[in-house]
């Protein structure tokens, strides 16, 4: 700032305060990655202490600096302190107390700080737990924070801005003249407010959960970059397994979680849109899991470290690369709701390659000397089709990741390409073949043992199970009218691989539930895939608009009709139910639409009636934002929300010009309830207010009129040439609210130009749109399985990682007793 | 040949099959003019909402169909008929990509993405009193894809 104005009614100290936080983490995570990086490559035991001392007290300071920052931002918020760019921006006074902790972390910068706190929560175990992978592994995490706390740093260093500072000030954020005003406080009295879309209760839980999902993925990679680094290629893996496993639930979860949202609460119509910001949370979490299949498989045999090794390396580099393109604004024209750019771009791409350069060094220099059997994988050994199964992940990772990266392209090549048309389709293409093959998988895999399977009762068993699960298959797909070839595959895939599951809990495990995390999650993901499948393929759209289509030629035969009026108090049948708006209700800035609904068995009697209130956020800043409402039954839910509703101030204004049409005799003009049809031309028009006179051209147009309901209506508007001009003689129709007008009569071409004029309906309407999901409930009892086995693992995985340690204690204190 | 090497090279060829197959989806960003000879092909056209001509929505004709006029990057104007209710803020919009196919005299749009960039970026400071001052944010400076 060159001139120093005194601003009144500015609350500094924080900003200050928070600004030295800012730093204080970026300096001590540095010193804490020297520090632990210094403390592994240590050869003497006291230097290593040293080391390891340092770093843990700068990794402290750290974590307290951020903690700090993260308090005095709350502060801000929560005082409604305008003058900082990142309150102002991010949050109001009218907002709710509940959304504070969201638009805490709606900007970058907040939630580059949930993420940097989740890492010192997880590090801070990992201190105490990790004994002598600490050093290697908290260099990693150390490392990752320099990075992360720099993303806060906002400086410029040269023409680079390196990171985003939360404590920014207004006045230097903008440049307006208003600002050089001392008392520029008296004017911004309320900040921008929270996105109204994000005023959700899954925004305060879904951004915290994907982020330490994200936090715990680097875990495994923290793990098997030290096995790299310190040449200790196998000691990690009992250590990391409990860690992917948890990795591998929360991210999952935090995933879930986001199509659930999408699916509650924002009107996508649906809960997966394969959207990019959707895929790049996705991409991760598939090789995640493929690494988590090949850690256990060497566990068991001591194949495929190598492969579990790139996994979770691939892992944590597509988690910066995700962070990337949902954070460089690069996805602007392909999603809808990516962060915008920040300036950041170049920042983003070094914390990839600043992880991306010695990892992979260290794969190459080290290769040959992971260690790895000599001895093949027997092809009816479990281990092998593990194998295989983590490749098709990696696969399914590669053509998602292939297809939304297109923008990246377009950048980096110059060319022009956009994304496919229809995504969801695309993706399918191959998704679906990669859940069949992954879905048998699950179910066979289980019966098949380490090493060398007894193939004889191999394919009794399975083969039982298969033979049942085809009979189901077919039964179900007849039953869900599911007879499309891959989907049916799938739906058999689905079955298949919860029915093989469930016989393994119940057959081979006897029930044992400390064993049975893979039974669950594998169950889970069955469910999983009968859910998304049966939901989307048996979706219905109940709302079809029936009435008033405009025959135009501008419409094409695949036109949509998905959205349907209702008028207020009028019901209307849709599907199976009768359908009633009945006006609404205004609830601070919400508007509740309560839509009831009926249905009636065959001989008339209500069986079942409910309202749903979808309702629209109506406020000044961004119009109207609507969230859906769902019924939920058992097995199915009816899900609404309203597309459009009338402006409310518009509804007083009274039209008083002709809408006009030239037809010819024959035709039929559409209006929004009517059909009007031009019967023909009447060359000796009669009308009350119309004298006859000599030399008069006279034209009536003869008109039948129809409504929804009701008899037809007759009209004729006469049209007069007198001395050489115009005269109108309207017709009205009361009893339809219409008038008309002949306009204009066109000779040459045999037409007429019809005018009229239709009452405005003064009554309330919405516009809505209604789907059928069926057996949504499979899809969401699949997720909390799958999220419960993840969990019985972690158990069975840490008591096993006990025993073996108190195992090993046990030994060593027979060996000294011995010497 | 071990069984190994053969896993990777089927791999390989399901990688290579898969990009194949999907580089057939992938469609072009066009304009107006070159969307015109390419018709019936489904495709994305980038530009601006034509504010100046009037938006056709009428909801109790049919609820379905709203009409409006945009401007393609090269500057040409077309009529846009998308088959859906009107999105919410349209008017708002500052940048439209339409997905669609091109008529004979109207663009006809199954898909709309908005860019509302007053909802994550542009920051307008509401001054009490009713003025507003459009500011330029540094902070949002990024880049502009256009």
């Amino acid at each position: 700032m060159i001139e120093q104005v005194q601003h009144a009614g500015e609350h500094l100290l924080p900003g200050h305060i928070g600004r030295f936080f800012v730093v204080i983490s970026f300096v001590a995570a540095l010193l804490a990655t020297v520090s632990y990086f210094s403390a592994t490559r240590a050869k003497d035991n006291l230097v290593q202490f040293y080391w390891n001392r340092i770093a843990r007290w700068s990794f402290l300071i750290h974590g307290v600096a951020v903690v700090g920052i993260v308090v005095v931002l709350f502060y801000l918020i929560a005082n409604h302190f305008f003058e900082y760019h990142y309150v102002w921006k991010h949050s109001s006074k009218s907002l709710p107390s509940q959304y504070l902790l969201s638009c805490f972390w709606e900007g970058q910068e907040g939630s580059f700080l949930l993420w940097t706190f989740w890492h010192i929560v997880l590090g801070g175990i990992l201190i105490f737990t990790a004994k002598k992978w600490e050093n290697p592994v908290m260099t990693v995490i150390a490392a990752t924070q320099v990075v992360l706390a720099s993303m806060l740093l906002g400086i410029h260093v040269l023409d680079f801005k390196i990171g985003s500072n939360p404590f920014i000030l207004m006045r230097q954020a903008m440049d307006a003249p208003i600002f050089a005003r001392e008392n520029y406080m008296n004017f911004i009295s309320d900040g921008t407010g929270l996105n109204p879309l994000l005023q959700n209760y899954w925004m305060t839980i879904h951004p915290p959960t994907l982020f330490l999902g994200f936090a715990a993925s680097i875990v495994p990679f923290a793990f098997a970059f030290a096995g790299l680094w310190t040449q200790d290629f196998k000691g990690w893996v009992n250590q990391a397994l409990p860690w992917t496993l948890f990795a591998a639930m929360i991210l999952g979860t935090g995933v879930l979680m986001g199509a659930a949202w999408a699916y509650e609460a924002l009107s996508f119509g649906g809960f997966w849109a394969w959207d990019p910001v959707e895929n790049a949370s996705l991409v991760p979490l598939l090789t995640l899991i493929g690494g988590l299949h090949t850690l256990v498989v060497y566990r068991h045999t001591g194949h495929g470290l190598k492969a579990t090794k790139i996994l979770f390396i691939l892992t944590f580099l597509l988690i910066l690369y995700s962070t990337f393109l949902t954070r460089s604004g690069i996805l602007g024209d392909t999603s809808v709701h990516s962060f915008t750019a920040m300036g950041m771009e170049k920042q983003l791409i070094a914390f990839i390659f600043i992880f991306l350069i010695p990892s992979v060094y260290l794969l190459i220099r080290r290769w040959n000397r992971i260690p790895t059997q000599d001895k093949e994988e027997s092809t009816s050994s479990r281990e092998f089709w593990m194998f295989i199964g983590s490749l098709v992940l990696l696969l399914s990772a590669i053509q998602i990741t292939f297809t939304t990266s297109i923008p990246v392209y377009n950048e980096v090549l110059g060319t022009d390409i956009a994304p496919p048309t229809d995504p969801i389709q695309h993706y399918n293409k191959i998704q679906v073949w990669i859940a069949i093959i992954v879905g048998i998988m699950t179910a066979f895999g289980q019966f098949l043992r380490y090493r060398r399977s007894d193939s004889k009762t191999f394919f009794i068993q399975t083969g039982s199970l298969l033979g049942i699960s085809l009979v189901l298959s077919v039964a179900a797909a007849y039953a869900l009218d599911i007879l499309v070839v891959h989907y049916t595959l799938m739906l058999f895939a689905g079955i298949f691989a919860v029915i093989g599951n469930l016989a393994y809990l119940f057959i081979k495990l006897k029930g044992n539930l400390r064993m049975a995390g893979s039974s669950f999650a594998h169950v889970g993901f069955g469910l999983i895939m009968l859910g998304v499948l049966i939901s989307n393929y048996n979706q219905q759209v109940i709302s079809i608009n029936r009435e008033g289509i405009d025959f135009g030629d501008e419409m094409s035969e695949k036109q949509k009709r998905e959205n349907i009026l209702l008028w207020e108090d009028t019901p209307k049948p849709m599907g199976n139910y009768i359908v009633t708006y009945q006006g609404d209700t205004s609830i601070g800035v919400n508007t509740y639409y309560n839509v009831k609904y009926e249905r009636l068995n065959n001989s008339g009697e209500k069986v079942d009636e409910f309202v749903l209130k979808p309702y629209a956020k109506i406020t000044p800043e961004m119009g109207i934002t609507a969230s859906p409402a769902t019924r939920n039954y058992l097995t199915q839910d009816i899900y609404t929300h309203v597309s459009s509703v009338p402006k409310k101030e518009e509804k007083d204004k009274k039209k008083e010009e002709y809408e006009k049409q030239t037809i010819a005799v024959g035709d039929t003009i559409w209006t929004s309830s009517k059909f009007v049809v031009l019967e023909k031309m009447n060359p000796y028009p009669e009308h009350p207010d119309y004298d006859k006179k000599k030399g008069d051209i006279a034209v009536g147009a003869k008109l039948t009129i129809g409504g929804i309901e009701g008899k037809t209506q007759h009209a004729e508007p006469v049209y007069v040439i007198r001395d050489k001009r115009a005269h109108y003689f309207d017709d009205e129709v009361s009893a339809l609210g219409m008038k008309f007008r002949l306009m204009e009569i066109k000779p040459q071409e045999e037409k007429m130009v019809i005018g009229y004029i239709e009452d405005e309906d003064e009554r309330d309407f919405i516009i809505m749109k209604a789907i059928i999901f069926p057996y949504m409930n499979i899809l969401w009892a699949g997720c909390i399985i799958m999220v419960l086995g993840f969990g019985i693992s972690i158990v069975r995985r840490r008591q096993e990682n006990k025993r073996l340690a108190n195992r090993k204690k046990k030994r060593e204190t027979q060996e000294t007793l011995a010497a | 040949m071990k069984k190994t090497h053969i896993i990777v090279l089927v791999l390989v060829a399901a990688i290579i099959g898969t990009i194949v197959s999907m580089t057939s989806d992938y469609s072009t960003y066009e304009n107006f003019a070159t969307a015109t000879t390419k018709k019936g092909e489904e495709l994305h056209v980038v530009g601006n909402l034509a504010e100046d001509d009037t938006m056709i929505y009428n909801p109790k004709k049919n609820p379905n169909r709203f009409v409006f006029h945009m401007i393609d990057k090269q500057g040409n104007k077309e009529k846009v008929v998308y088959s859906g209710a009107k999105p919410r803020d349209f008017e708002r919009s500052e940048q439209i990509v339409l997905t669609g196919e091109m008529k004979d005299n109207y663009f006809s749009a199954d898909k709309i993405l908005m860019k509302c960039p007053s909802k994550y970026t542009k920051d307008t400071v509401q001054v009490d009193g009713g003025t507003q001052a459009q500011v330029s944010d540094i902070q949002t400076k990024g880049k502009s894809y256009d």
